[in-house]
């Protein structure tokens, strides 16, 4: 199904949207871009032109949530707020990565219970990137400006209008009361697709990458990548795949909760019995590293990296993750 | 600029070469061009990469409790990793023999993202900075949509414009002209109009800040001065802080973070360019600073030497409690 977005008419269909869902946008706090429930009405609520800083993952798996709550002696589930979502502006990598994420907390082994009933709850309306960044690298990890996988519904600027292209039956539901595109706009929107997809520079390929980290595994390598590394967590809690988590007994508030965790953190690792199996920010780099694109590749035959570059333009230290790919092929 | 790096590089290569020093900590380009990149330099041959300039953001002195202590260290410091490194010292986190002091005069550090915004790039957006150079009191970037010149003083990182010691201290060599002590803004100027605020609008200032928190710890991990093996909020028994990212545990975070650098904060900011959320907090560590300065006549790393107040006592103290 593909439809058209005025954009002179998105104030009035986001509205339309609000009666029966709570709408989530971008929205610019200070200088941060995040995406918050759109409280009022008007294009000025939200912003388009950035990507969200802070990754829409916290949609499906917030930073901090209580699982359940201790009562006297029993166990209380923890109410979550199911009510229907629709997350507008969420950009491709982003969307994608939620997809990947599925295969993780939906996935045919195991089944998230907190995660999945989000999902279910919630249509991305997801933005094409006509403009990509410097950082953007999706071309590179097997996705794209368009990837609309992960999206129910696909927006293409094309000047005046979206052209909006909907994969799944809840993207359908949404548009339906939109009017048809015509030809000429598919076209249009074919066309800004292809020069945005050519336009974007591709860092590496992927040909043999997971080989290559493989036979990388005990080299001086992980040694030399990490030496500026600071050890923080900005990397992966900006990245929109990174899923781990710690689990933790909040006694004063009577409930077990989960906090998005990092492997770069020394206590990631930590054993009880003060032994730690990745001793050093070396280890923990090399694991960073090999977890997007080796190990996340063996069970789910798929790169664990959609390519945002968030890690890439806030990291303290300037660590550039495609650099990091490029020379481990060089040097591998 | 150039001359400086030139001077920096030349003498890190001497230091190599002579086995004065097995490693020089520096800077080199990174992959943006506004983000140049802490660098480790172990052969002379190897220093061409070796730059310089406004936009290099670290406080390398951080780097040092990420090395062993057997290593022999040569460093580039300004002003402000200079005097974190007395402190370090005074501190008996390393001892200065080890260490080589390549002093260079700062002109202050260029916030990136203020560029970006000055150039109307967009915050929070997009990186499309493709080159950047600068030229006299100016800073010239160069993007996909065009050339943009912005005044140097205008996107200086904010402790910079404060900043009253861009001169290196207690260095073993120093390069390039002395940068002179004139502050750009009033010194405690952030202190004094976070001080006028009424203790609500204080809260809800430091609230609002506090609570964009996602607990990375950058802000720990930049800084020369939190090098402790187990942080406070590491801890799980007893546990200090709520781990969540609810009020309660970021609040307990900032507040808590900023009292342990007490008498210690060398007002670099390094934690500000770290963090990814933009948050504010130089205002509760200068405020530190200043009080430390006002009841203890204790400025941070201004003297050699100088005990660190909080880690001294003396058996005529005029508090009762020591005795």
């Amino acid at each position: 199904m593909i439809k058209i977005l005025p954009k002179a008419d998105l104030a009035t269909t986001i509205d339309q949207w609000r009666v029966e869902a709570t709408v989530y946008a971008p929205v610019r706090q200070e200088e941060v871009v995040g995406f918050q429930p759109l409280t009022g009405s008007g294009n000025g609520c939200f912003t388009l032109d950035a990507n969200s800083r802070y990754p829409p993952k916290s949609l499906f798996l917030p930073q901090s949530e209580a699982l359940f709550r201790v009562a006297g002696s029993d166990l209380e589930p923890v109410e979550g707020d199911l009510s229907e979502r629709i997350v507008f502006g969420i950009r491709p990598c982003d969307a994608r990565a939620c997809q990947l994420l599925d295969g993780v907390f939906a996935g045919t082994e195991y089944t998230d219970p907190y995660w999945s009933e989000k999902r279910r709850h919630t249509t991305l309306v997801a933005l094409g990137c006509t403009d990509p960044c410097e950082t953007c690298f999706c071309t590179a990890v097997g996705s794209g400006p368009f990837d609309s996988r992960g999206a129910d519904v696909m927006l293409t600027d094309i000047g005046e209008v979206y052209v909006a292209q909907a994969d799944t039956a809840q993207g359908e539901a949404l548009l339906s009361r939109l009017q048809d595109a015509s030809q000429e706009q598919i076209d249009a929107s074919s066309q800004a697709q292809a020069e945005a997809r050519a336009a974007m520079a591709r860092p590496f390929e992927l040909d043999g990458i997971r080989e290559t980290l493989y036979g990388l595994f005990d080299d001086e390598f992980w040694y030399d990548v990490q030496q500026p590394c600071l050890g923080c967590g900005v990397c992966t809690f900006l990245c929109p795949t990174c899923h781990c988590f710690d689990i933790v007994d909040e006694a004063q508030r009577g409930e077990r909760v989960r906090n998005w965790d990092t492997c770069m953190f020394q206590i990631y690792s930590q054993e009880a019995s003060g032994h730690n199996p990745r001793p050093t920010n070396v280890e923990r780099t090399r694991q960073r590293i090999m977890h997007k694109y080796a190990y996340f590749g063996e069970l789910y035959d798929e790169v664990g990296c959609t390519g945002c570059g968030r890690c890439v333009r806030y990291c303290p230290a300037g660590i550039d993750m495609r650099q990091i790919i490029r020379s481990s092929q060089s040097r591998g | 600029m150039d001359e400086l790096a030139q001077a920096i590089r030349a003498e890190a290569a001497r230091l190599l070469a002579e086995d004065v020093v097995d490693v020089v900590i520096g800077f080199q380009a990174g992959s943006l061009a506004l983000r140049p990149q802490p660098a480790f330099f172990t052969d002379a041959s190897g220093v061409d990469t070796l730059i310089y300039n406004g936009f290099c953001q670290n406080n390398l002195a951080t780097y040092l409790a990420r090395r062993s202590r057997e290593e022999r260290v040569g460093i580039v410091c300004r002003g402000c990793e200079s005097r974190a490194i007395r402190v370090l010292v005074s501190e008996h986190r390393h001892d200065r023999e080890g260490l080589y002091l390549i002093g260079i005069p700062c002109e202050g550090i260029i916030d990136w993202r203020k560029a970006e915004r000055e150039a109307g790039l967009g915050p929070g957006g997009f990186a499309e900075v493709l080159s950047v150079s600068e030229q006299g009191d100016e800073v010239l970037l160069s993007t996909r949509r065009g050339e943009y010149r912005l005044q140097r003083e205008r996107v200086l990182h904010d402790s910079c414009k404060r900043c009253a010691y861009p001169d290196p201290v207690g260095t073993d060599i120093t390069l390039g002209e002395p940068a002179g002590a004139d502050a750009r803004e009033p010194r405690w100027g952030l202190v004094d109009a976070f001080e006028a605020l009424s203790p609500e609008e204080r809260y809800q200032s430091f609230v609002q800040e506090a609570e964009r928190c996602i607990r990375c710890y950058a802000c720990r991990e930049a800084c020369p001065m939190c090098y402790c093996t187990e942080c406070f909020v590491d801890y799980t028994t007893p546990r200090w802080a709520e781990s969540m990212i609810t009020p309660s545990g970021t609040h307990a975070w900032h507040i808590i973070r900023a009292f342990h650098q007490t008498g210690r904060c060398a007002s670099c900011g390094a934690c500000e360019r770290a963090c990814p959320m933009d948050i504010k907090m130089t205002y509760l560590t200068d405020k530190l600073d200043r009080d430390m300065l006002e009841q203890y006549d204790y400025e941070v790393g201004a003297a050699e030497g100088a005990p660190p107040p909080f880690a001294t006592f003396t058996l005529d103290d005029q508090d009762q409690f020591v005795r």
